[in-house]
């Protein structure tokens, strides 16, 4: 995830100090992915260095910095909204690397595994739906986006699941 | 404890005799209360479709019992078992069955009128029906001037028609996008949170999503069930998503 990116975005729309970042930002994405205030700092710093953002007057008595987006933040913003995400190499999944090693490694109860993970997954799924039953499609369109993205993944999850135990299968019924 | 709107008890089908005998679904045990969604997930040939024919009264078990209500299904006369099936329960298919010479307001009135209420009910009743799926205003169309999202929740709101106890729907969203078919399981959520019941096979998780439970078969057997509490009160706190491994 780049929270790099993610601060140059809110900054784009408007002004803000580092802790109405960090809200703005777990606003945006329903809570999903809670943001370190101090990484958020760090971070703004890192961008400043960088010319991509610059501070607007003095601190305040409580300490709190405004910070903007500067030309170069906003060119550096619109080449990353244009330009498609890697997926080379995959990110790392736990899931499928226990699921092979389970099968490399001749563990007993592999289907069991499966099993399980599916009961997890579909409770998974169910929460998010429900989240999705309360959610409003104009005001809170990209919360429901968000819920799509996590609803699909783990129904992707669950068709693989489905898919290994019948691999599983097969090789047993050869066997 | 809630009412029972559907009880298999040892429940099993089996296809055929001696040694060509496939049994299609083991003795099951599975019970549906008032105002529950449940959906059937399973591969082909795992026993869904069985177990909803069995649910309906479409077909009756080899051994065991089905109650729909308080009645066992074995007890009644052929007769008073298709016209149980007729009043209490509403069935969506894939295929959607609708009748292209008949409006959509005809098309849903029609159960009602072969059951011998009075026309006009009927119609009043079917309006209501498709009020409930969002298509009062194309209720004068035919078939074959709605899309077929739009088809689909005429065969829905034809299932919900009158005071029907259980609401059985096949693969309800299979031949639509995700989008449509959202909309057709929102329907039934809704339907189910209004005091309804429904049990609905799919093989699609995000639509099996929408159900208070969840029921995987394999091989004729129900192997988990996900959900199993009762559902939850209307507006219910939901705890704030966390995804794994990303807590800071």
């Amino acid at each position: 995830m780049s929270v790099r990116h993610s601060l140059l975005a809110l900054l784009a729309e408007q002004p803000a100090h580092g802790y109405g970042l960090k809200s703005e930002f777990e606003a945006n994405t329903g809570g999903t992915w809670p943001l370190n205030v101090g990484q958020v700092y760090t971070t703004l710093r890192r961008l400043e260095r960088d010319g991509l953002v610059e501070p607007v007057g003095a601190e305040a008595h409580d300490g709190r910095q405004t910070w903007r987006i500067t030309r170069a933040g906003r060119q550096e913003l619109t080449s990353w909204f244009a330009t498609p995400i890697a997926s080379e190499p995959p990110s790392r999944d736990e899931l499928a690397i226990k699921v092979l090693l389970a099968v490399s490694t001749d563990q007993k109860d592999v289907s069991g595994l499966l099993q399980a993970q599916r009961v997890a997954t579909m409770e998974r799924l169910q929460s998010y739906t429900r989240h999705k039953r309360h959610a409003d499609p104009t005001r809170e369109l990209p919360w429901l986006l968000l819920l799509d993205a996590l609803i699909v993944q783990a129904e992707a999850e669950i068709k693989w699941l489905d898919l290994c135990e019948a691999r599983l299968r097969q090789r047993e019924e050869r066997a | 404890m809630t009412a029972a709107v559907l009880e298999l008890i040892g429940a099993n089908r089996v296809h055929g005799t001696g040694r060509t005998a496939v049994e299609a679904l083991k003795p099951t045990n599975l019970r549906i209360e008032r105002g529950e969604l449940v959906a059937i997930m399973g591969p082909s040939g795992s026993g869904k479709s069985t177990l909803l024919s069995l649910a309906g009264a479409l077909d009756r078990p080899t051994t065991g019992r089905v109650l729909l209500g308080d009645r066992d299904l074995a007890t009644l006369s052929p007769r008073d078992v298709a016209i149980m099936r007729r009043r209490l329960v509403g069935y969506v298919f894939q295929e959607l069955n609708l009748l292209p010479g008949l409006t959509a307001r005809e098309n849903v009135a029609l159960p009602l009128e072969l059951d011998g209420v009075k026309l006009a009910a009927a119609r009043a009743q079917a309006e209501a029906a498709l009020g409930e799926v969002g298509l009062a205003r194309l209720a004068d169309r035919f078939p074959d001037d709605l899309s077929s999202g739009e088809q689909q929740r005429v065969a829905v709101a034809r299932a919900f028609v009158g005071s029907r106890e259980i609401v059985l729907a096949d693969e309800p969203t299979g031949a639509l996008d995700s989008v449509t078919g959202e909309v057709v399981m929102r329907l039934l959520r809704a339907h189910c949170d209004g005091g309804a019941t429904a049990v609905v096979v799919t093989h699609d998780a995000s639509h099996a999503g929408w159900a208070d439970r969840v029921v995987f078969l394999r091989d004729g057997c129900i192997v988990e069930s996900v959900g199993e509490e009762a559902p939850a009160a209307p507006g219910a706190a939901e705890p704030a998503l966390r995804i794994q491994g990303r807590e800071s």
